[in-house]
């Protein structure tokens, strides 16, 4: 088969093909930690060989072995993902087709095709991540799509690279009005269009409902922000924040889950005594589940969320978007006392009791008087005993409670609430397991507190006469000289959660924490600004404007006006300054400028030469620059061979060039 | 003038240089009219034809005689009268016996610069002999066409309408005139010194030529050389476009009217050694260029004229 015949003006130049790949590699780079390694494998092997093609242009491959690497690419998707559909599969074909066609960038049309794909590469990035980071970082990534695009259409000549900056800033700034148009008036989908089914199959990562051995560590080594949290007063102290979320009641031997029961209950559940409520506002990102976390215990519910029996906040729908609510809570509290069927609930026990674990009971029971003296000698057990607090305990087997209790003896929240809620049943005491979150991060510079998922905790509940349900964390029973802290450094880096106090004396350390805080801070500015602007936003704006009752009509209307007069706008700003000007127009627009907030401007029927001679007459003093800058000018603009060189001399004058305002001394002077 | 008698003849004197000698020579003799001389020699230059007009005795005739001598030309003079004929102007053919046939006797239009004195008492029908012959630069006498010579250019000179005994030249002929100038009087100081000094026509007589003709021709060529960038071309056409289209104006410039004016505005760069044009140069010559062409009824009333010319220049942008 032929090659394609390319005429000489539309080859495609080596420095355009190098600007070219460099641009999709930067498209490509943050979408790369989300498409399974083989796939990305592909990618940079590409690259590589585009990149040494420019070096050695012979090493190219030829059309044949092309039509091979094509294949060769859709069989590692389908390898990888068994599907080229959906979020995934579909990104990683993409990524891998427009990468594909870097090896056949022969003319200036296979450019500015793959620069205009990028641009579909860029809202493919917002698939996987939304952050401001990503915003920005895309961002940049446009521009320099933008600009790549100016100079590839050739409109400039062979202007060098400034020029085209310019251009594309202008372009950009031009666009930033109606951009800002429609993203504020633009009808809104309810859902984003990534939620309309072929969304991955994983789970999110969050708080499950459910809690097994290494249910959490998942959690626990995740430095994704959870929620933000925003106190009306003082915070209360980190150690206090437990951020309650579900609760279980149901143990199988292996597994705690919620068991069916306390749902039903159909009577409301009050607490009997109460400090004074604190208030404060949760921003939670999307978990799709029901769990709104509140500080223990929370006793107003936001609206579309009530509070269950075992005072667990629970939204009406699953949270599948961001989610902004206030709630109010009471730090010491007393609950009333369950009806009988919820205490045998929380008695039950599961099958694989082993009679070691029913003798430690024993022995308590045995010294202790009353229930809560009974909690206490557990919770001394696990202080006493050689137990460990480790993000990486050793893998347990059939039966979890009691090889932890007896052998392994190390691991970390779970385990050891499991293991005491257990304890707790066969001592008698009913007991249930809360998950949630515990502490959280100031954040001075957002004025906020931010919860990770590495604040993921699990604690216990003990039923106690007369107080009802208490909260008992067994895993700050285990002594502080016991935790791990290698483990949660080797893991969690610089995200080390309340648990693991990190040392912050280093400077570094304390550089590298007010960084991540502000970037947090960013994106919950973003979050909240950007992110969040949902069609209720859209509607409560057109309330203002009292136009409610027309709704997407309205809206639509309204964008419709809006975009109008920002184009009117433009384009009267546009024709005011008389464009196109060229560079040298500009110039001389800048220096009549210049002489003109000096009090001497330039009369529209004036010559340059006039207006540099009224110009001198009346300010002797500027004589030396404006003369300096007219002579080169003058015929710079008017004469048939003007060169190049005048222009950067005329920008580096009038760089210098600050006439005085009128109001100096001086002119004052001379005008009396 | 001594200074380019030593040059040797073929190696050409600059052309700013040259322009300047002339422009010396005629200082002295017509003083303090520094713009108007001006403005006449960049009209030749510029191939046009000019027209002088003002009251009696402000040295209009000195002038254009000043101008021939200067350049070198062969200078014929016509007094326009009430009736002077058509033949008066470009010749007539007289039986010759000797030869017998028809023998042509070139009139006074056969000459390299031609004074057309009084040219608006002569009657229409003289008047337009003169101009044909200036718009076609040759004159068809019985049916056979003959060539003026070259460089042709004439110099006309008009008093003032009101004045009895005129016949206004029409504005399709006044059109063929690139400039119109007035002189006016002379300031107090140089008044004086013309009336101590020595008699102008004699000065006149002594001058001698500071061009060759084949220079003249140069500088002629090289005026059409001079570059006129795409801002000043918009500029003329936006002078264009604003006398069509302002109220003040019964009808707006022609394109000829166009062409002059920048062809004018060149030789105006030449003058001050330049080789491009300035909008500066465009707004010198345009007063010069428009005002006869615009405010013909107005002929004679030097506010009239001048009103238009600064009406235009201040309304529209560089």
């Amino acid at each position: 088969m032929p090659e394609r015949r390319i005429p000489a003006g539309e080859r495609a130049k080596p420095s355009q093909v190098l600007w070219t790949t460099l641009l999709v590699i930067a498209a490509c780079l943050p979408v790369m930690p989300h498409l399974r390694w083989q796939v990305n494998a592909f990618l940079a092997l590409v690259f590589a060989v585009r990149l040494l093609g420019l070096r050695w242009p012979s090493a190219m491959p030829g059309r044949g072995l092309r039509i091979l690497l094509t294949f060769a690419g859709v069989a590692n998707c389908l390898h990888g993902y068994h599907t080229l559909a959906g979020q995934d599969g579909g990104a990683a074909l993409f990524a891998t087709m427009i990468t594909l066609k870097l090896l056949e960038l022969d003319s200036k049309r296979d450019l500015r095709l793959t620069t205009i794909l990028v641009g579909f590469l860029i809202v493919v990035q917002f698939l996987f991540d939304e952050s401001f980071s990503i915003a920005a970082y895309l961002g940049v990534v446009s521009l320099g799509m933008i600009a790549l695009l100016v100079k590839l259409n050739g409109g400039l000549g062979e202007a060098g690279a400034r020029p085209a900056l310019r251009v594309t800033y202008r372009l950009a700034l031009q666009a930033l009005p109606l951009t800002l148009v429609l993203f504020v008036l633009f009808p809104r989908l309810e859902a984003p269009l990534w939620n309309l089914g072929f969304e991955r199959e994983a789970a999110m990562t969050g708080m499950s409902d459910t809690m097994e051995p290494g249910a959490i560590s998942e959690l626990v080594v995740n430095g994704e922000g959870a929620f933000r949290v925003r106190f009306e007063g003082a915070p209360p102290d980190s150690g206090q924040l437990y951020w309650r979320g579900p609760v279980l009641w149901e143990m199988d031997g292996r597994r705690w889950t919620q068991g069916d029961a306390p749902h039903e209950s159909p009577r409301p559940s009050e607490l009997v005594a109460a400090s004074e409520p604190i208030e404060y506002e949760v921003v939670l990102e999307p978990t799709r589940q029901r769990w709104l976390f509140a500080l223990d215990m929370p006793v107003t519910a936001p609206s579309d969320a009530f509070i269950t029996p075992a005072l667990q906040v629970v939204a009406r729908q699953p949270i599948n978007a961001l989610r902004r609510y206030r709630v109010r809570s009471v730090m010491s509290y007393a609950t009333q006392a369950p009806s009988q069927e919820v205490r045998l609930l929380a008695l039950r026990l599961p099958d694989n009791i082993t009679p070691r674990m029913r003798a430690l009971v024993a022995d308590w029971g045995a010294e202790a008087q009353t229930e809560w003296q009974l909690v206490q000698r557990g919770l001394a057990f696990f202080n006493r005993e050689a137990f460990h607090y480790t993000l990486l305990p050793p893998a347990l087997g059939a039966n979890p409670a009691d090889e932890f209790l007896f052998e392994t003896r190390a691991g970390f929240c779970e385990h050891y609430a499991s293991a005491f809620a257990l304890l707790m049943r066969i001592a008698g005491i009913p007991s249930r397991i809360v998950l949630g979150y515990l502490g959280g991060e100031d954040n001075d510079i957002g004025g906020y507190k931010i919860v990770r998922q590495s604040d993921a905790h699990a604690w216990v509940e003990v039923l106690i006469p007369e107080r009802g349900w208490v909260r008992v964390d067994p895993t700050a029973a285990v002594d502080p000289s016991r935790i791990d802290r290698r483990s949660a450094s080797r893991l969690l880096g610089a995200n080390a959660s309340l648990r693991f106090s990190i040392d912050e004396t280093n400077g570094f350390a304390r550089f590298a924490r007010s960084m991540r805080l502000l970037a947090d801070t960013l994106d919950a500015t973003w979050q909240n600004w950007v992110l969040d602007f949902s069609t209720e936003d859209q509607l409560a704006l057109l309330d203002k404007l009292g136009l409610s009752a027309f709704r997407e009509y309205g809206l639509a209307a309204l964008m419709m006006l809006a975009i109008s007069l920002t184009l009117a706008v433009i384009l009267l700003a546009l024709s005011r300054d008389n464009p196109p000007q060229d560079a040298l127009d500009a110039l001389y627009a800048r220096f009549c400028r210049k002489l003109a907030r000096a009090g001497l401007p330039k009369h529209h029927h004036e010559g340059p030469r006039d207006y540099g001679r009224r110009v001198t007459a009346e300010r002797p003093d500027l004589a030396g620059p404006v003369g300096r800058f007219l002579a080169l000018y003058i015929p710079s603009r008017y004469s048939a061979s003007a060169s190049p060189q005048n222009l950067e001399q005329l920008r580096a004058q009038l760089r210098d060039f600050a006439p005085k305002e009128p109001g100096s001394p001086l002119s004052l002077k001379r005008s009396r | 003038m001594s200074l380019a008698r030593r040059r040797p003849q073929n190696e050409p004197r600059p052309r700013a240089a040259l322009a300047d000698s002339i422009l010396d020579s005629a200082r002295a003799v017509i003083l303090g009219k520094d713009r108007e001389l001006r403005l006449a020699l960049a009209c030749l230059l510029a191939r046009g034809h000019l027209l002088i007009e003002d009251l009696p005795g402000v040295g209009k005739t000195t002038l254009a005689h000043l101008l021939a001598r200067l350049l070198g030309l062969d200078y014929s003079r016509i007094q326009f009268t009430s009736d002077l004929l058509p033949a008066d102007v470009i010749g007539v053919s007289v039986y010759d016996r000797a030869a017998e046939g028809f023998r042509f006797h070139p009139g006074p239009v056969f000459s390299q610069l031609v004074l057309a004195d009084e040219i608006n008492r002569a009657t229409p029908k003289a008047q337009s002999a003169l101009l044909e012959a200036m718009e076609e630069r040759q004159v068809t006498v019985e049916g056979e066409t003959r060539p003026l010579p070259e460089p042709f250019f004439v110099i006309a000179t008009q008093n003032p309408l009101h004045q009895v005994g005129t016949f206004p030249l029409p504005e399709s002929q006044l059109d063929r005139f690139l400039m119109r100038i007035q002189l006016g009087y002379p300031d107090a100081e140089q008044e004086k010194q013309l009336l101590g000094g020595e008699d102008r026509r004699d000065m006149v007589a002594r001058q001698a030529p500071a061009l060759t003709n084949a220079e003249l021709i140069e500088l002629q060529r090289s005026v059409t050389q001079i570059h006129a960038a795409p801002p000043v071309i918009d500029y003329v056409h936006a002078v264009l476009q604003f006398t069509r289209g302002s109220e003040r104006f019964a009808y707006g410039l022609s394109p000829r009217a166009g062409l002059g004016m920048l062809h004018a505005a060149k030789a105006w760069a030449l003058l001050a050694s330049r080789d491009y044009v300035i909008p500066e140069d465009v707004q010198a010559v345009l007063p010069a260029c428009v005002a006869h062409r615009l405010a013909s009824g107005e002929i004679g009333q030097r506010e009239g004229a001048e009103d238009a010319a600064r009406f235009i220049l201040d309304s529209v942008p560089v």
